[in-house]
């Protein structure tokens, strides 16, 4: 069956538009580890921030995994916090 | 029994002889306690994400135990009074086991719904189901 998407005719830019993935999902990459900071340092960009889900494409199930990871990482200056 | 990692941060001007005191004094600790010594992993010397009592660097030690909460406690006061420890963690390493659980049925749930030709209205579904 088709989405209502692909039937448009005039869909077809959308219908190219990159779809954002979990990279932990396609990965499969079950655990996220506090101290793995090549990983974690990709999702905390600039100012320390933790990049949202809706600009990463992390599932939820992963950016709850992720964020306590970066959390722990942080705590124990593997990470910066965030700064103003 | 559970699994811990306790990682701490030993000022980086200590001699190799006080990180040797400062394990062994926790290997005691879990040992005499009844816990188990997994690993003991010298990190070595790494650049702090943050200045931590006014050190940019710091000598990073991980211990992989298996004990339970009144030796972690016990662990965790020991490396407070320490005055060349700067930081430390302690990390409950099993609870992982039940968040895999849930990440795997998320996953199961999301294939079946791309499987099925209500994706479109499918996708709205809440964070808060998907956990449960
Ligand atoms: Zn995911």
């Amino acid at each position: 069956m088709r989405s209502p998407r692909e039937k448009r005719p005039a869909g077809q830019k959308q219908y190219y538009r990159r779809k954002k993935v979990c990279k932990f999902c396609v990965e499969r990459i079950d655990s996220i580890n506090y101290k793995d900071v090549k990983l974690l340092s990709q999702f905390v960009p600039e100012r320390a921030k933790i990049m949202p889900r809706r600009i990463s494409g992390v599932c939820s199930p992963h950016q709850r995994l992720l964020s306590d990871a970066i959390k722990k990482a942080r705590n124990i200056a593997l990470l910066p916090f965030a700064t103003e | 029994m559970r699994n811990y990692e306790i990682m701490f941060i030993v000022n980086p001007n200590a001699v190799e002889d006080e990180i040797d005191k400062i394990n062994a004094q926790l290997e005691a600790v879990i040992t005499s306690g009844g816990g188990q010594i997994q690993k003991i992993e010298k990190m070595g010397k790494r650049r702090l994400a943050y200045e931590v009592d006014r050190l940019r660097e710091g000598y990073y030690v991980l211990f992989a135990t298996a004990a339970n909460g009144d030796i972690v406690k016990e662990c965790e006061r020991r490396l407070r009074v320490m005055d060349a420890v700067i930081k430390y963690i302690t990390v409950r390493v099993d609870d992982d086991v039940r968040r895999l659980e849930k990440i795997r049925k998320y996953r199961q749930k999301r294939a079946a719904r791309r499987g099925s030709g209500a994706a479109a209205s499918a996708s709205g579904q809440s964070i808060e189901e998907a956990m449960q």
